[in-house]
C-alpha cells in the first residue's frame, strides 16, 4: 500500500517535469531533482533551536562516622544528602549531510546551564534541612545516524518521520569554571521533519523526542542515567 | 575516673605554644610576628623505643606497634614523610635530651590521658626537633590482633600520637555525649580526634579522609599538589568573623569528610586536601569535646550559633582552590 502511494508520486514528479520541458529547458532540467525528490544524496541540512532535557536523579549519600562500641548499630550519620540534576533547557545546533534520501549523518552541538541540587536532611546536630544548588555550563557534541521513514511520509511528502541514535562527547563546567567534568552519552530517539514549499532549498520544523545515557560528567559519576529529551527546531535543507 | 564510661582523653603536650596555623588545625608557633606550623624540617624521622614495657606488651612489641603506626602515616600517598628506629634506650619519653623518645610512663596524675606528645622545637624556624610520646601505664594494653575486652588497643593510640608527632593538632571530626566521668565517643572519623574508642576496639588502627587530608596539608608531595584542592572563605555571625567554627566539607560522590576550623578573628578558614569535585559544607560550634583539646585556652573560642548548611554547592578545582564561601550562622 505504501509503496505503491511512492510510485504515483514518483510517476506525477515525471509528468511535471516533462511538461516543462518545451518552454523552460534549463530550469526543467533542474527540476528533475526538485519537488519530492529533495533531499537526495548530498542535500545538507542545518537547525537550530530550543531542547528540553528531564532531570535525573543522583542518588542518596549519607555523610558517615565510625560508631563507637557500644553506641549502637551501623554507622552514624551526621547528615544525609540527595542530589540530582533539574530538568533543564537549552540551545541545540545541528549540521547534517544526506548519503541517500532516507539516510543521513548529522553533528550537533547542545548548550545548556542545567542545575545541580543536593537535598540535605538528617542532620545530626538539628541543623535546618536546605538545598545547596549550582549551576553548570553543559555542553554536549554529538553525532547521529538519521534513517528518513520517507515510506511513512503524509502531507504530500513534506512531513517526515525520522529514528536516530548516536553518541556524543559531554563536558560540564562548575560555576566559576572551577573545574571541568568531561563525559559521554548515547542517545536513540525519533522525530519528525515538516518541510515548507517544493524548492531545492526548503525551510522545516524538526521535533525531536530520545532517551539519553550520559555517564560522567557533573552530576552522573561513573554510572550511566536516563534523560528524557525533546526538541524543537527550525530546519533548512540545501 | 569511671572506667565503665570509658573516655578516655588523649592529649597532646606542645612545649611551647598550641596556637593554630592555618588549613586544618595544625599545631603551630610564633616565630616573631608570624605563627608558623610545627613541622619536621628533616626526614627521616629518627626516633627510640624506651626498653621498658607494661604488663601485657613488651618493649619489643611496643617497638613493634610503633614502627606499625609510623608505617601507616607514612603509607599516605599524597604526603612525603619517613622514620627510622635508631634502637631502645633507657631515658624517659620526656622532652629536653634531644632525642625522640617513645615509650611507656606511668602517670597515675594524668586519670584521663591514655598517651601524649611533647615536643622541642626550634623557635626561630617552627622545626621540631624532637618529640616525645608516652603511653601511661595507668591504663591496661594490648596489642592482640583483634584487641582485648576492656584494654586499650596500643596501635590505635600510637596512630593518634604518632599524627601529634607530625605536626597534627587535634581533628573534631566526631561526636560525643556526656556521661558521668566524662566524655564518651559516639562516633568518629578521624584518627585524630581528641577522645579515643572504647576499650577493647582496634576502630582506631584506620587513617580516615580527615587524617590523609591534614597529614598531606602538612607534608604535601606532588601528587598531593597536583590531584587535590581547597575550600576557602569565612564563617561569621552578625558580619562578625568567628572563631573556632568547625566546618566539614563532605564530598558527594566518595562520602569522604574533611573538617578545619575557622582560625582567625574575622572567621577565616580553609580545608586542603580535598578530592576535585562538588561538595557540601556543614559548620558546627566546636560543642563535641573540652575547648583546650583544641586551641589554646586563651583563645576565644565562639560554641554560641547553630548547627548548618551552606546553601550552595561548593566545588573543589584540581590543584587549586575555590575561595569568597561566606558561611552566616545564627546564635542559638
Amino acid at each position: 500500500m505504501i509503496r505503491g502511494a511512492t510510485i504515483i508520486r514518483v510517476l506525477r514528479v515525471g509528468c511535471c517535469a516533462v511538461a516543462a520541458g518545451g518552454i523552460l529547458p534549463a530550469r526543467a532540467a533542474a527540476q528533475i531533482y526538485l519537488g519530492h525528490d529533495v533531499p537526495h544524496r548530498g542535500s545538507m541540512e542545518i537547525s537550530g533551536g530550543a531542547i528540553g532535557s528531564g532531570g535525573s536523579d543522583s542518588g542518596p549519600a549519607s555523610a558517615e562516622e565510625t560508631r563507637n562500641t557500644g553506641t549502637g548499630t551501623g554507622p552514624f550519620v551526621l547528615f544525609s544528602a540527595s542530589s540530582r540534576a533539574d530538568a533543564s533547557a537549552g540551545l541545540q545546533g545541528k549540521l547534517g549531510v544526506y548519503l541517500a534520501k532516507s539516510f543521513s549523518v548529522e553533528g550537533g552541538v547542545l548548550l545548556g546551564r542545567p542545575r545541580l541540587s543536593t537535598q540535605l536532611s538528617g542532620d545530626a546536630e538539628s541543623a535546618p534541612d536546605l538545598t545547596a544548588t549550582e549551576t553548570l555550563t553543559r555542553l554536549i557534541v554529538d553525532g547521529s545516524v538519521l534513517f528518513h521513514l520517507t515510506g511513512a511520509s503524509f502531507g504530500g511528502g513534506n512531513g517526515v518521520p525520522f529514528v536516530s541514535g548516536g553518541a556524543g562527547y559531554l563536558r560540564d563546567a562548575h560555576e566559576k569554571n572551577e573545574l571541568i567534568e568531561t563525559g559521554h552519552e548515547f542517545h536513540v530517539g525519533g522525530g519528525l521533519h515538516y518541510w515548507f514549499g517544493q524548492g531545492k532549498h526548503r525551510l522545516g520544523m524538526r521535533a525531536d523526542a530520545g532517551m539519553s545515557w550520559r555517564s560522567g560528567g557533573a552530576d552522573s559519576g561513573e554510572t550511566y542515567r536516563a534523560v528524557p529529551t525533546a526538541a524543537g527546531s527550525i530546519a533548512y535543507l540545501f | 575516673m569511671n572506667r565503665g564510661a570509658a573516655v578516655f582523653v588523649t592529649a597532646a603536650l606542645v612545649a611551647v605554644c598550641s596556637v593554630p596555623a592555618a588549613a586544618y588545625l595544625k599545631l603551630g608557633t610564633k616565630v616573631g610576628t608570624r605563627t608558623v606550623t610545627l613541622k619536621w624540617s628533616q626526614m627521616p624521622i629518627r626516633y627510640f623505643i624506651t626498653d621498658r614495657g607494661t604488663t601485657g606488651v613488651t618493649s619489643a612489641q611496643l617497638q613493634q606497634t610503633v614502627q606499625s603506626a609510623f608505617s601507616t602515616w607514612e603509607a599516605v600517598p599524597t604526603t612525603q614523610i619517613s622514620s627510622q628506629f635508631v634502637g631502645t634506650t633507657l631515658a624517659n619519653a620526656s622532652s629536653g635530651d634531644g632525642l625522640t623518645v617513645i615509650g611507656f610512663q606511668n602517670r597515675p596524675d594524668l586519670e584521663r590521658t591514655l598517651g601524649a606528645t611533647s615536643f622541642l622545637i626550634d623557635t626561630t624556624s617552627g622545626a621540631i626537633v624532637e618529640s616525645d610520646i608516652f603511653f601511661n601505664t595507668a591504663f591496661p594494653w594490648s596489642v592482640a590482633a583483634q584487641g582485648e575486652t576492656g584494654m586499650f588497643d596500643l596501635q590505635s593510640i600510637a596512630l593518634h600520637e604518632i599524627g601529634h608527632l607530625h605536626g597534627l593538632a587535634h581533628s573534631a571530626m566526631g561526636e560525643t555525649e556526656l556521661r558521668a566521668g566524662g566524655r564518651r565517643v559516639i562516633a568518629a572519623e578521624s584518627v585524630m580526634f581528641p577522645i579515643a574508642f572504647s576499650a577493647g576496639t582496634i576502630l582506631g588502627r584506620t587513617l580516615k579522609t580527615d587524617d590523609i587530608a591534614g597529614i598531606g596539608d602538612i607534608y604535601p608531595n606532588s601528587t598531593y599538589t597536583r590531584s587535590t584542592g581547597s575550600i576557602s572563605g569565612k564563617i561569621t555571625k552578625s558580619g562578625k568573623g568567628v572563631l573556632g567554627a568547625h566546618i566539614v566539607a563532605f564530598d558527594m560522590r566518595t562520602q569522604k569528610l574533611v573538617g578545619g576550623f575557622s582560625l582567625s578573628d574575622d572567621g577565616s578558614f580553609v580545608i586542603a586536601g580535598l578530592d576535585p569535585g562538588p561538595h557540601v559544607l556543614r559548620v558546627e560550634p566546636l560543642d563535641d569535646g573540652d575547648i583546650e583539646s583544641f586551641f589554646d585556652a586563651t583563645l576565644n573560642i565562639d560554641v554560641d550559633f547553630r548547627a548548618q548548611f551552606y546553601d550552595k554547592i561548593v566545588v573543589v578545582p584540581k590543584a587549586g582552590g575555590t575561595s569568597g564561601v561566606e558561611l552566616k550562622v545564627v546564635a542559638k
